[in-house]
């Protein structure tokens, strides 16, 4: 059916008018980046540990498989699943306070999704110590001196772990927003960073090969 | 549909990179002069489609658009999606660079599947022609759902569960790309005709 030149000409205009309206519309709905990739975070609350996991940009990852391993060796520590929120928390093993382990947190949801946070042993060792060192009374200073300051000595410790416990409640909140925030989100920049790249590596390709047929 | 890194194993890793491989090479020798802003067009829409979600079902999944992407280009996909994906890894943290190749082999075998299936049909025209574009586009997330399967059940990961799964998910998908598929056929047959030039070569 071919058509009169000036009405095909219109209409090339209008679909290219309507492809970059799409395109925008897309990059403007895209904004908040909607995707399957898991995002994992870690941090300690006292000698316990919180882990949650959700989809980008916000549903929590539900009865996803969690793993605990040693970030060094790969060994499993213990395993678990978050709960309807996606989120699953567990004591600080005693063999990874021990030897200082940082730990490679692991979930796992459906259809070969997985994410992982490694959280180091210098940010949830603090809180287990604090933790155990509450049980066995410290040894008591070897030198032998007035049983006076021996006793505030405790005193001050009993404080400090009292301290600890109440800074840890309140710093809860902060320390879990600002583990959400060093987590990269998709940005509209990225979009537009990529669509910039693909355009880049066609028009390289297109140059080589506009350059060869010349040559030939 | 992105498998996420640490997943597979090795042996699937490398597999599914040598076979990407193959297929790239294959559409690289394919990519003539005139196909190349064709293969730009439809790289850069898939790359963006997967920030498209679609909030249906159980998990809720994205846009793949690879059986338009068959459809317009053939063994062309190969290199258009190996690069969308690629930035996607370094970029949205989709996927990965180690899974890469498996990743652009379960999405661009498929897409060029249905190119050689349905492109008899789609040349016929009319109602046929339109009935081939909604089967392109479904039947290609459906192979990528079975693919991804395959890579993870050849991992070890159990059978039915992952089936079951991958069936359940993909079905509102492949209805929308299905839709998509047969609009976007349907307004280049009329507007940019030129565009389904790879249907009859």
């Amino acid at each position: 059916m071919p058509e009169p030149w000036s009405i095909r000409k219109r209409s090339l205009t209008v679909t290219w008018i309507l492809g970059i309206t799409v395109i925008f519309i897309f990059g403007v709905i895209s904004t908040p980046a909607f995707a399957h990739r898991i995002i994992v975070f870690a941090f300690a609350e006292g000698d316990t540990i919180q882990v949650e996991g959700k989809f980008v940009p916000d549903t929590p990852v539900r009865q996803g498989r969690v793993l605990i391993l040693d970030a060094k060796t790969g060994k499993e520590l213990l395993t678990g699943q978050t709960d309807d929120q996606g989120k699953f928390s567990f004591k600080v093993p005693a063999a990874a306070a021990a030897e200082k382990m940082d730990l490679k947190i692991v979930v796992e949801a459906s259809m070969g999704h997985r994410g992982e946070w490694l959280l180091k042993a210098g940010s949830y060792l603090p809180g287990a110590a604090s933790g155990q060192a509450a049980k066995p009374a410290p040894a008591v200073a070897p030198a032998p001196k007035a049983p006076g300051t021996q006793v505030a000595n405790v005193d001050q410790q009993a404080l400090e772990a009292a301290l600890n416990k109440v800074l840890e409640r309140q710093l809860a909140p902060i320390k879990e927003k600002l583990t959400e925030l060093t987590i990269h989100r998709t940005s509209l920049t990225d979009v537009i960073g990529g669509l910039g790249y693909i355009m880049g590596i066609f028009g390289l390709w297109a140059y080589f090969q506009s350059k060869k047929g010349k040559d030939a | 549909m992105h498998i996420s890194e640490g997943v597979l194993s090795p042996v699937v890793l490398g597999g599914g990179a040598a076979l990407t491989a193959v297929g790239t090479a294959i559409g690289l020798k394919k990519l003539d002069y005139e196909a190349i802003p064709r293969v730009a067009i439809l790289s850069a829409a898939f790359f963006v489609a997967s920030l498209i979600h679609v909030p249906v079902g159980p998990v809720g999944l994205h846009l793949v658009l690879n059986g338009l992407m068959g459809l317009l280009l053939g063994w062309l996909a190969f290199p258009a999606i190996l690069i969308a994906l690629f930035l996607q890894a370094l970029l949205f943290q989709f996927g990965g660079l180690t899974v890469l190749g498996v990743n652009a082999f379960t999405m661009a075998t498929p897409a060029v599947i249905c190119f050689y299936t349905y492109r008899g049909f789609l040349h016929r025209g009319g109602k046929i022609a339109a009935v081939a574009a909604f089967a392109c586009g479904a039947t290609a997330i459906l192979l990528s759902g079975v693919l991804v399967a395959v890579a993870l059940v050849s991992t070890g990961q159990a059978f039915f569960e992952v089936a079951e799964l991958v069936a359940l998910a993909h079905l509102p998908v492949m209805l929308i790309e299905g839709i998509i598929t047969l609009f976007v056929f349907l307004f280049l047959q009329k507007v940019r005709p030129e565009m389904l030039e790879g249907i009859y070569a």
